[in-house]
């Protein structure tokens, strides 16, 4: 269960989150949506603590996270998988060596092991043969592969997906919506997924939230959202606009 | 493979004595464009004065405080001698001849060259990769006459200026640390500058202020204009510069000091 | 300052631009301490990687060593050229020019140029490459695999930085010694054998010469890698993050 409570980040003097609030049960996957620049990015980044809040209370399984010194916060972040909305990729290493690392960092599994996961993953995410290159030679496309395959390698109980599907062509990109439903499915897994493919997280999202220039506009269920009748939220929902934009 | 190892040290040692001619050609060929310009003399108003402001202005305090330790040092390096022999009165001119000759044109060059070289082959390589180059040229505008015309005036001037102030600036550091902690007095010190400095040693700086202006600013823009690959790319080319700018100011030095001399 | 806009009309406007620079100041000073701490924390405290050091002592000190090598070098005409003058005019006796070059070498010159030569060739490298890091949220990356930037990227550069520094120094004044020595017997008939004359040099100058040398060689990567980690601003702040460096060759003696 994470708690995020009262957000507020300003920028430069310019607010960019004011007053989040929202909840993400365990077991269940958040579906971000709102305009460039509204703060989504942002404000996963505050949930890993990656990002400092000016007033605000994260809280995951109870821990409150922003009072964590950087030891425990490296504990924490084990726990978290996070695919990065530029890819993040480690241009100095190979694509193996970018999802073996944080397998390494944690240390509990010998080279062979890790090999064979490595293996395994790149597999799963249908790049069989590419460990050997690197980040710069692949497209957008395989790099967000890699990146997620990066992120949920570990195993971890908590993923974070950035836009996991920007650029991506339909057939690729439901390849992995797949891949995100089973690790809700099939892992358990606790997960937020900010995305601009409204018909690609329908299925996979318990909950939405609809941020607009640093506010919250809109956070409930499935049910909750088809009904809601507030302008911008149903532009997002139904893909297009019968008046003009908020 | 035996006979392939003195072949593969040949390659090497080839591709990196070409990579070396390239540069020195493209610096020669921004050298020619900027004669070509100058006669009669082709640069936009505008664009040099903003340049001369961000060059002088922002340089200046950091060109002040550099000054500053460095005519304190060159006093305290030269107190342990005078303090040995007792010739306090040459305590002035060991200072002042060593920073107008060749410190002072040298650590200030070098500053700017870190500083205003380094800037403007960021600038220049952020333009070139986000194409904001071949925009200029689609809007029929010249971008050696816009850009790097503005650029060379500009630093050759403002290396000349903060050369003129950082000297003097170094002298009165020099004086003050003399005062203090060698205690010879100012008066002492600006007289030993006074007799025993003479006006070529003064100009002898300045035309090296006006090579490494040059130099800095012909070398900063040829390795802007050159970047490719985007914001690495950049990276590597202010990189280049500096080092560039560095040989350059270094070998500038020497050959100006052999023949004023 | 900036908390009372209205109430304080020309006190704000006499004390605000004295006042900005020095908290901006403050700030630099206070990330470069702070990153020095943590850097000599985990460089004694954790266990660091071999190869990634090896890469680093390659990249920082192999490759330095033409430019060195031909900056110190003209350096070193420069200086023999200009005292041997001096000396002519004045004194007529250059007896004891080797070993006054050889002292201020040692004490002043080939520890603070070569620093200044690592600052330009390294720093600003470093700078830009941990600034592209950060851009393309890499840094947030090694952060998440519980990583800290600090002991993984920091902490290579800076044991490689301290022992090559100390190496080009002494690389730096043998060079610079040959080249003064070349120039002072072509130019101004010194004899080679009375050019090395060791006589002013005591264990005093030796020391200072290499304690200069490993403080600038810690300072360098501390103050690059510090620049590089606060870079915001795209792909223009990458370009702009190497000014701090120059700060390293402002504090000598």
């Amino acid at each position: 269960m994470i708690v995020i409570d009262g957000i507020t980040k300003t920028h430069f003097g310019r607010p960019v989150l004011e007053d989040v609030s929202l909840e993400i049960p365990t077991g269940s996957n958040l579906g971000l949506m709102g305009p460039g620049g509204a703060g989504k990015s942002l404000l996963l980044k505050i949930v890993c603590a990656l990002v400092r809040p000016d007033r605000g209370k994260i809280t995951i399984d109870g821990v409150d996270v922003l009072s964590l010194d950087e030891i425990e916060l490296a504990e924490l972040r084990f726990r978290i998988g996070m695919l990065f909305q530029n890819y993040a990729l480690f241009d100095f290493m190979t694509v193996s060596e970018n999802i073996a690392f944080p397998l390494r960092q944690e240390g509990k599994l010998n080279d062979a092991q890790i090999k064979a996961a490595v293996d395994g993953i790149l597999e799963t995410v249908g790049l069989p043969g590419i460990g050997h290159q690197f980040p710069n030679e692949l497209s957008g496309g395989m790099k967000k592969r890699v990146s997620f395959a990066r992120a949920v390698l570990p195993e971890p109980p908590i993923v974070f997906y950035d836009d996991p599907t920007a650029g991506l062509d339909p057939v690729t990109s439901s390849k992995i919506f797949l891949l995100l439903k089973d690790m809700r499915d099939k892992r358990g897994v606790t997960s937020a997924t900010i995305s601009h493919d409204i018909q690609g997280i329908k299925d996979i999202c318990d909950n939405f939230a609809l941020l607009d220039r640093g506010k919250l506009v809109f956070y409930g269920n499935r049910q909750a959202i088809e009904q809601s009748d507030i302008p911008i939220v149903r532009q997002f929902w139904d893909g297009f606009s019968d008046d003009e934009l908020g | 493979m035996s006979s392939a190892a003195p072949q593969r040290l040949f390659e090497r040692l080839g591709a990196g004595f070409m990579s070396y001619a390239q540069e020195v050609g493209g610096v020669t060929l921004v050298i020619w464009e900027v004669i070509k310009h100058a006669v009669p003399p082709r640069l936009d108003g505008p664009e040099t004065w903003r340049n001369m402001y961000r060059v002088g202005v922002k340089s200046f305090p950091i060109v002040v405080v550099t000054a500053i330790l460095v005519g304190a040092i060159m006093v305290i390096q030269s107190g342990m001698y005078i303090e040995q022999y007792g010739a306090y009165g040459l305590l002035g001119w060991g200072a002042g001849y060593s920073i107008f000759r060749e410190v002072g044109p040298i650590m200030i060059g070098l500053m700017f060259s870190g500083r205003v070289g380094a800037n403007n082959t960021a600038e220049l390589g952020t333009m070139k990769v986000t194409d904001q180059i071949d925009a200029l040229r689609a809007l029929a505008i010249d971008p050696i006459g816009y850009l790097v015309m503005p650029r060379v005036f500009t630093m050759i001037v403002m290396m000349l200026l903060l050369v003129v102030v950082g000297d003097f600036v170094a002298l009165l550091g020099g004086a003050i640390t003399s005062r203090y902690l060698l205690n010879v007095s100012m008066e002492l010190f600006a007289w030993s500058v006074i007799t025993y400095i003479g006006l070529p040693d003064f100009l002898h700086g300045l035309y090296k202020a006006v090579a490494f202006g040059f130099a800095i600013a012909v070398i900063s823009c040829h390795f802007g204009l050159r970047t490719s690959g985007g914001a690495v790319g950049v990276g590597r080319s202010v990189n280049a510069s500096v080092v560039g700018s560095a040989i350059a100011i270094f070998v500038l030095d020497y050959f100006i000091t052999y023949l004023d001399s | 300052m900036a908390t009372e806009p209205q109430t304080n009309g020309w006190q704000e406007r006499v004390l605000a631009p004295i006042g900005e620079p020095m908290l901006e100041v403050y700030e630099i000073v206070r990330g470069i301490a702070s990153t020095f701490m943590l850097t000599i924390y985990y460089t004694l405290n954790r266990k660091k990687r071999r190869e990634a050091i090896a890469e680093q002592l390659f990249e920082i000190g192999n490759k330095s060593v033409m430019f060195i090598a031909f900056t110190l070098g003209f350096l070193g005409m420069i200086l023999i050229y200009q005292a041997g003058y001096q000396a002519m005019r004045i004194t007529g006796d250059l007896q004891m020019l080797g070993a006054l070059f050889l002292q201020l070498l040692l004490r002043v010159f080939a520890p603070t140029i070569t620093a200044m030569m690592l600052a330009t060739r390294v720093g600003s490298g470093i700078a830009a490459q941990i600034g592209s890091m950060v851009v393309t949220e890499q840094v947030d990356a090694l952060k998440m695999c519980a990583a800290q930037p600090i002991q993984y990227l920091v902490v290579p550069r800076f044991i490689a930085s301290t022992i090559m520094s100390v190496v080009l120094t002494i690389f730096a004044v043998l060079v610079a010694y040959v080249a003064g020595a070349i120039v002072a017997n072509t130019a101004f008939n010194v004899n080679f054998y009375t050019f090395w004359n060791l006589s002013f040099i005591g264990w005093f100058d030796v020391i200072i010469c290499l304690t200069k040398a490993v403080a600038y060689g810690m300072a360098i990567p501390v103050i690059a890698c510090q620049a590089g980690l606060v870079v915001t601003g795209g792909s223009e702040g990458v370009g702009r993050g190497h000014r701090p460096q120059w700060c390293t060759a402002v504090w000598p003696s």
